[in-house]
């Protein structure tokens, strides 16, 4: 966003009421007469986003955006963001032009560290096994039963994976909001063990998924929640089919099918389980199923289950989906060439480790042509991104209707747990009685599905006593991704994903520096997440940064401030020029 | 990848070929000018064609004189080329061997032709009855249960054997933790999502089940879909009861390995199946594949009870581990309620895998799995539902702890009002004609299973099936079931069949109507459901 000081100038423009930057005219020629204007547009673009901030913080404590602003319409200032928020669609190949300009050096000494911590986690295991066999007594066949944990597999959890496993699993306590409660822990013996030494330390929240900040123990959802569960007490008990529908689980279920824009919605207490018990019951043998290649390990679950073939497309290329589909129709299925009863494809709104959002628009085109059937995964988009929080249909102008399965999750917009399948009604008909957790598995406890209630009141706009907050949540987090995004590459950091996407995962690179990454961040009191391989590809290790409409701009700031700092120290900088 | 190798290698060998030939053909034109002009200056290495020709000379050269020296030599070598020859331009055995070459046009025929199925097929009949009638509640699902219909009805659906969930107390509790910590967690386990109270859950469980460790999964359905194939992979054993719940089921599948399935609860035919796959896996060669049996402690779809001292006997013999589902047992059997193990005076460490779930008795949501703390570590890592799933709420957590906590402190009391009820009503149902009466005399799982010759009777009296045969069909049972458990509902009794996803259950049990008894539930409340089961069957 600030690469481009005139789209900045129109953004300046809708936030700041100072009398000397009142018109945009003034701003373009007070930019344009300053050698500078890169330094002096950043240094504009901090006041005013200063200014915004103070104000949105305002906004928050007082309640709607809108009363305070009153001659502007909310709608034009929210769009001129989401405009600049949002400018640049995934139909850019942004990724691989961006992992291209990687200095080669930087992959070279990648690859040799690793070489060298595979080299040594095999000549520690060979001392070690020399030296100490009771060790690893577990890893071998022990009186006719085979070890449990293969030596092989576990190696890497064991030599790699427990060297940096003070970084991961940490436990917190209280709200993970914008702000969590760390409670620190040592460990005595190398990381194998940990000791919770009592302390807590209130970090800046940067890995949670709080996107629209619903992680909340107070306001209005909390109070909504309160008065459930003593109305309507805590859990059910028992499966969904098996008396434990209760009418507040309908009523929240045609809030999610009028959200989402769909006939009707089912809502399924796991998200985990929502892809992998329900693709089984849309495809089966003698079906096809193309999947992204970077899909959930949910929905690769899920594949796996349902029998069907499986074919895999480039990630999130469309001109390989078709070449993909044109030869499995034509072809058939494999050795029997019978037609395929149906075709599923299934793709992800917004990959979370890549923070890239997916080109919906190129899919949607092949599929008057193709007859396939669309699933898409709204885990991380759903209330995250578009204009009113709907998801990628919502951003990119797509009628929900196009696509015959939206699932979603309720874990990180919504501050709840659990899922949801929305499509047409003889969809979710089936599914209310076939999927496995209707029949199988308890149905989603009150307090969540009120909470889930609430929040979606809200983000519609359905409470007349918290009028606009939802939105107002909506702007802060374009807003504070947009921001947080377009300052992370100004300074020359190697940052993935499309604009606009509230997951900003930074490439790191060297083993070293992931462990490295995150001591430095907890130093600083942030928490952030680090994610290496086997979730990312073994060369590009990442830190992972969640934005939330709870971080206000001096938290934003403040952090950029702090990797910055990291950044040097690390020489994260890849692209400085 | 193997394929590309071989096209490489085909190029690489013709291009050698071609080289060869050229040369060959080259050398020949030289050695004429090397003869005619007598210099050296043609074997300038600067130029390429007298590159060759050196090579093709030496060649020749070699040829001859091994010709002159060797003739059966020279002929084994021109075998040989021959030999290349043929096996790089032979038809070679392709992977995508059976792939059909089109045009363009072709292709594009053939897709404008093809007409795919709909998503999903129509709801059938009986389908669409049990949809209809599935039973909504519009009030706390306690002991008694106020219905969307109005009515309100004593609840025999819930999973709370102890009577103890949706109290005041646990409501204010709740409340407490919702000030303190909101209701999501908002991340997986891994990343920041583990809190305080997990920790401390995971400890009292594997306090109150005396085992090693515990691990939370944030739901119920994901403990076995995740714990089997975490341990068991492609070309391991299991050996498992036919009638082990679904999701047991799923999580068997999902591990790829080989398996067995013995008869439900018997333990001869356990032994005969054991040894069988001991039998069938020692042909093999290498090193001895990981083998498990499979079971329930307390079945969901009969209200049996393992024999887990006969199981351990068995397992110990044959060297095989063992995976218990004791998600019923817990709170239920045993002198302090722990389960099975409990119930057997067996050490809950004994058992290699112990999954139990969180959702039912101790009213929060989710499981767990108890085993060494090597197994734990190695689940966290490797455990699917952990590992991708969010954590599970601060709400749940609390509730689930505070449950087991009370059933430590107060498990006589709790547990000898469950007994109580449960004799009392299986005493009052065997009583009744016409319906046969399923599992162990401690299960609060009651099925209660109409004999088929009242189904004929019912059809009869009922006069709407034009049932002639001998045979009545899963759906004519299913639909005598609604309108049974939909009489019962409207007359203040809250029960529902058993229902499953018939097409993909390995087993199907035969249709049933469940009965989930409570130590909450009062002697009038037994004898309600005797009274109104009586009348809804027609006896």
């Amino acid at each position: 966003m600030l690469e481009n000081p005139v789209s900045e100038t129109f953004l300046l423009e809708s936030f700041i009421d100072s009398p000397a930057l009142n018109s945009k005219l003034e701003v373009e020629a007070a930019l344009k007469q300053l050698p500078a204007v890169s330094a002096k547009s950043l240094h504009l673009s901090q006041t005013a986003f200063k200014q915004f901030n103070i104000s949105t913080e305002k906004n928050y404590k007082n309640a709607p955006i809108a009363t305070l602003n009153p001659s502007k319409p909310l709608k034009a200032e929210t769009e001129s963001l989401l405009k600049c928020a949002t400018a640049v669609l995934p139909e850019e190949k942004k990724q691989v032009s961006e992992l291209e300009q990687v200095p080669i050096q930087t992959l070279i000494s990648t690859y040799f560290s690793f070489m060298i911590l595979l080299i040594f986690a095999h000549v520690r295991d060979l001392l070690g096994k020399f030296f100490y066999p009771d060790q690893y007594k577990s890893l071998k066949e022990q009186d006719g039963y085979a070890p449990l944990i293969s030596d092989f597999e576990s190696l890497w959890n064991r030599r790699l994976y427990t060297r940096i496993s003070d970084v991961f699993n940490r436990p917190i306590t209280g709200v993970a909001g914008g702000h969590v409660n760390l409670l620190e822990r040592t460990s005595k013996d190398n990381n194998r063990t940990f000791q919770l030494t009592g302390k807590k330390t209130n970090v800046l929240n940067l890995a949670s998924y709080n996107y629209l900040g619903f992680a909340q123990s107070q306001g209005y959802c909390a109070d909504q929640v309160e008065k459930m569960i003593l109305e309507h007490g805590i859990s059910t008990c028992t499966s969904r089919l098996h008396g434990g529908h209760t009418s507040l689980l309908s009523q929240t279920e045609q809030l999610v099918a009028n959200f989402v824009g769909t006939e009707d919605a089912i809502i399924i207490s796991m998200g985990y389980s929502t892809n992998s018990s329900v693709l089984p019951l849309l495809v089966q043998k003698g079906c096809l199923l193309i999947s992204d290649e970077l899909n959930h390990s949910s929905l690769v679950a899920g594949s796996r289950l349902s029998g069907a073939t499986i074919a895999v497309f480039k990630h999130n290329n469309p001109e390989d989906l078709e070449q993909v589909l044109r030869k499995s129709i034509s072809q058939g299925q494999p050795r029997t060439h019978r037609p395929w009863k149906k075709i599923l494809v299934v793709v992800e709104g917004l990959y979370s480790m890549e923070g890239e959002l997916c080109n919906l628009r190129g899919i949607i085109a092949l599929k008057q042509k193709y007859k396939f059937n669309l699933y898409v995964d709204e885990a991380h988009s759903i209330g995250a991104v578009g204009k009113r929080g709907r998801g990628i249909c919502d951003l990119l102008n797509i009628d929900p209707k196009q696509v015959d399965i939206l699932m979603g999750t309720f874990t990180k917009s919504f501050g709840a747990v659990g899922g949801y399948i929305a499509g047409n009604k003889s969809l979710i008909s089936m599914l209310r009685l076939m999927a496995h957790t209707s029949v199988y598995a308890e149905s989603m406890p009150i307090p969540v599905l009120e909470q889930v209630a609430s929040s979606l009141r809200l983000i519609m706009d359905d409470v007349p006593e918290c009028k606009g907050e939802g939105l107002a949540r909506i702007n802060q987090l374009a807003d504070n991704s947009a921001y947080f995004m377009g300052k992370l590459k100004q300074m020359g950091f190697l940052v993935l994903g499309s604009k606009g996407s509230p997951v900003v995962p930074l490439l790191l690179f060297n083993p070293g520096k992931i462990p490295a990454f995150s001591h430095e961040c907890t130093k600083r009191n942030m928490a952030v997440v680090v994610v290496s391989y086997p979730a990312t590809p073994i060369i590009s290790g990442r830190v992972r940064f969640c934005l939330s409409a709870s971080h206000t701009r001096e938290d934003l700031n403040l952090a950029l401030k702090h990797i910055d700092e990291i950044g040097d120290l690390l020489q994260l900088k890849l692209l400085k020029k | 990848m193997s394929l590309q190798i071989i096209k490489n290698t085909k190029i690489v060998l013709f291009g050698a070929l071609s080289i060869l030939l050229f040369s060959l053909a080259g050398s020949r034109a030289n050695e004429d000018s090397y003869i005619k002009t007598g210099t050296q200056d043609n074997f300038d290495s600067q130029n390429p064609q007298n590159f060759f020709s050196i090579g093709a000379r030496f060649v020749i050269r070699y040829i001859k004189s091994s010709y002159r020296n060797d003739p059966f030599r020279t002929f084994l070598e021109a075998c040989l080329v021959f030999f290349i020859i043929w096996y790089v331009s032979r038809q070679k055995y392709r992977m995508n061997q059976t792939e059909v070459e089109l045009s363009e046009k072709e292709v594009d025929e053939l897709i404008s032709e093809w007409k795919p199925e709909p998503l999903v097929r129509a709801l059938t009949s009986v389908e669409q009855t049990i949809l209809t009638n599935t039973p909504i509640i519009n009030s706390p699902n306690t002991i008694i249960a106020e219905l969307s219909t109005g009515t309100t009805a004593i609840n025999f659906t819930s999973f709370d054997f102890l009577g103890i969930m949706n109290s005041e107390g646990a409501k204010a509790k709740a409340v407490q933790t919702l000030r303190n910590y909101g209701v999501g967690p908002c991340g997986p386990p891994g990343f920041f999502g583990t809190l305080d109270v997990h920790i401390e859950l995971e400890t009292t469980i594997a306090q109150f089940l005396k085992a090693e460790a515990a691990i939370l999964y944030s739901q119920g359905m994901a403990v076995c879909v995740s714990v089997i194939p975490c341990f068991s992979k492609r070309g391991d054993i299991i050996v498992a009861d036919e009638k082990v719940n679904f999701m047991l089921q799923q999580g068997i599948k999902l591990s790829r390995s080989k398996v067995y399935w013995y008869k439900h609860n018997d333990m001869e035919d356990l032994d005969r199946v054991l040894a069988l796959a001991n039998q069938n896996s020692s042909k093999k060669k290498g090193s001895i594949p990981r083998k498990f049996i499979i079971s329930e402690g307390l079945f969901q779809y009969t209200g049996n009870i393992i024999k887990l001292n006969k199981v351990m006997e068995l397992k110990n013999k044959h060297k095989f581990r063992l995976i218990l589902d004791d998600s019923l047992a817990i709170g239920v059997l045993g002198s302090r309620g722990a389960g099975s193990t409990d119930h057997f005076n067996i050490s809950a460490k004994s058992i290699d895998l112990l999954i139990g779930s969180l959702w039912g008795v101790f009213g929060g949501a989710g499981g767990f799995c108890c085993a060494s703390k090597e197994l734990i570590g190695h689940q966290r890592l490797s455990g699917l539902g952990y590992v991708f799933s969010a954590a599970m709420p601060a709400i749940m957590a609390i509730t689930a702890s505070d449950s087991i906590k009370r059933l430590e402190i107060d498990y006589i009391l709790l547990l000898s009002a469950l007994r109580k009820n449960i004799s009392t009503l299986r005493n009052l149902l065997n009583e009744i004609d016409g319906v046969e009466i399923l599992g162990d005399d401690f299960s609060p799982v009651i099925h209660v299973e109409l004999k088929n010759e009242h189904y004929f009777k019912m059809i009869k009296s009922s006069n709407t099936g034009i049932n002639t045969s001998d045979e009545i069909s899963r759906n004519q049972m299913v639909e005598i079931l609604c309108g049974i458990t939909n009489e019962m509902q409207n007359s203040g009794v809250l029960v529902v069949q058993d229902i499953y996803i018939v097409d993909q259950e390995h087993n199907v049990p035969k249709p049933s109507i469940r009965i989930l008894l409570s130590g909450g539930h009062s002697i009038e409340h037994l004898e309600k459901l005797s009274q109104e089961l009586k009348k809804a069957i027609k006896v």
